[in-house]
């Protein structure tokens, strides 16, 4: 038999990562984004169930406020520096916590002159038949660029992500169905610059397709890309921890979303606003004459990428008033049933009205 | 409440290498890896009170990575720890596999084919250079229990590679430059 100093270099050679390595390197850059993920949540109140796991019993399988932990949800728990909970509260062992209900649209689109609440796609999507229905590019820095022009190629374009390692799920829409909600638990928290609201393909003539910025390197552990691609209406959410597969379910609300049919311009010949132009005014400069004209208003909260490439997102749509400070870049109206008006508004001001990509009189000639 | 985090912080930079490297040593893929590293510290920051000061940290953190190693599975399409950077750089550490010529690989198997209990010990020695006492410590065992325990452990791997006539014919190459042991 081999003396104990064999046996132990033997093992030694065997070692992935040589004996006295380190592995990673807690200044790179998945250490930064782990501990990151890991401290963006409270810690926990020491329990006696989970304890006893880590001390010394075989644990069946992991608990699942521990998952929950880790994937990025926020485990409903007391907080530390607040009134003390209930004990019996906090010897009961967490659970995941209720989903809620909450829908949020993360990202519509307006590409340039055109407004949407949701992603607006017209017909016509096979014009080109000439160009690939998708392309995923990847820039050295972990930016990805995602162009999509056929919204039927659901496997090539989850492949090719899975490829860059976009942790996405991609499903398809046909007319009339979508995916039933809710899929699993939105991150409420998402970072800057995660990803832009979809834009125009540069180079291309405004149709259809869109291009999309994801920066890989801001995902955190357990958050996924989910979106249901159609023909009509494209919705990408951000969620943490599992995502329930697509069930389709008969569904119309995401066919409203096209344009023509909803919202038109208000500011334009016909519209309640004519004559009155609103972009890039003050919420106080134009609330006077919208008064005046005898309409209500409402606001949707633009939510604009960080380098205003043109196009916006929709944060929500609310009736409460916003500060008269804020910057009004265009007004809707529904296309039935006028005498309501939609203003988009931002808190701040952009170099340049994010609805059009740039002024509106480059897109809008009267 | 500002001591905590800046507590898990330094616990965490201080660890960080070699939790990753623990993980990646007995991990099939980067991603099981990245699994176990990230569990590992999630499990650490939400039990931040209960991680030992000094050295002790890291024992208590290699006991913590043991049983999430363990328990560790994985539901399909469903990651952990869904990270790209983290992902790649513990990938970088698979690329630089050790030696992977045809005898190194059949002692691979023979040592893979031992008793978990028997391999982690094995390991805890020549990987993570620990010594009884730490492995005790780790293990949750006594130092005695840890003595014999490794003894045997050697001793069955010793006999298994013997059995598999697998013939160590040059122990330098083997053998890493490095030497990590205590």
């Amino acid at each position: 038999m081999r003396n104990i100093d064999d046996i132990d270099g033997i093992t030694r050679a065997l070692a992935r990562v040589e004996p006295g390595r380190p592995g990673g390197d807690p200044s790179g850059a998945g250490a930064r984004a782990l501990l990151a993920a890991i401290t963006g949540e409270r810690p926990a109140q020491p329990e006696r169930p989970e304890q006893a796991a880590i001390t010394g019993e075989r644990l069946a399988q992991p608990e699942r406020s521990e998952q929950a932990t880790i994937t990025g949800e926020r485990p409903e728990q007391p907080e530390r520096s607040g009134q003390p909970a209930p004990s019996d509260a906090r010897r009961r062992p967490r659970r995941r916590p209720a989903r809620r209900p909450v829908r949020r649209l993360v990202l519509g689109l307006a590409g340039a002159g055109l407004l949407a609440a949701g992603i607006a796609v017209g017909p016509g999507l096979l014009e080109e038949g000439g160009t690939p229905s998708y392309a995923v590019t990847r820039e050295p820095g972990g930016v990805v660029y995602v162009q999509i022009r056929d919204f039927r190629d659901k496997e090539g374009l989850a492949r090719r992500l899975a490829e860059l390692n976009v942790p996405a799920i991609v499903d398809y829409a046909p007319p009339g169905k979508w995916c039933r909600e809710p899929r699993g638990t939105l991150v409420e928290d998402i970072p800057r610059g995660l990803y832009s609201p979809p834009e125009n393909i540069p180079g291309e003539r405004p149709g259809p397709g869109w291009q999309m910025r994801i920066d890989t390197r801001l995902f955190r552990p357990g958050q996924t890309f989910v979106w249901t691609i159609s023909e009509r209406a494209t919705t990408t959410y951000l969620m943490s921890g599992p995502v329930a597969p697509c069930v389709l379910v008969p569904d119309t609300t995401h066919d409203l979303k096209v344009v023509e049919s909803d919202y038109r311009i208000a500011t334009r010949k016909g519209g309640s606003l004519a004559g009155f132009r609103v972009d890039e005014k003050t919420v106080g400069e134009v609330l006077p004459e919208i008064e005046r004209r005898g309409l209500k208003v409402e606001y949707l909260i633009m939510q604009v990428a960080p380098d205003n490439p043109g196009g916006y997102g929709e944060l929500r749509t609310q009736t409460e008033p916003v500060g008269d400070d804020w910057i009004v870049w265009e007004a809707e109206e529904p296309a039935r049933g006028p005498g309501r008006i939609r203003l988009l508004v931002t808190d701040k001001r952009f170099d340049r009205n994010p609805v059009y990509g740039g002024p509106r009189d480059a897109v809008i000639q009267e | 409440m500002g001591g905590e985090p800046a507590r898990f912080e330094s616990v965490y930079q201080e660890t960080y290498g070699r939790i990753t490297a623990y993980a990646a040593r007995r991990c099939d893929s980067p991603q099981d890896a990245a699994d176990v590293v990230a569990e590992t510290f999630a499990i650490a920051w939400r039990r931040i009170g209960e991680v030992p000061e000094g050295e002790r940290a890291l024992l208590w953190l290699y006991g913590v990575a043991r049983k999430v190693l363990a328990n560790h599975y994985r539901v399909e399409g469903r990651r952990q720890a869904l990270s790209v950077e983290l992902d790649a750089e513990l990938a970088d550490l698979y690329q630089a596999a050790p030696d992977s010529g045809v005898e190194l690989a059949a002692i691979a198997q023979i040592f893979r084919a031992l008793p978990d209990n028997d391999r982690e010990l094995l390991s805890l020695v020549a990987w993570e250079g620990l010594d009884r006492e730490q492995i005790a410590t780790v293990l949750g065992l006594s130092r005695n229990a840890v003595r014999i325990r490794l003894h045997r452990a050697r001793r069955r791997f010793a006999r298994a590679l013997a059995e598999a006539d697998v013939h160590v014919t040059s122990e330098s190459r083997l053998v890493p430059a490095q030497e990590g042991r205590l």
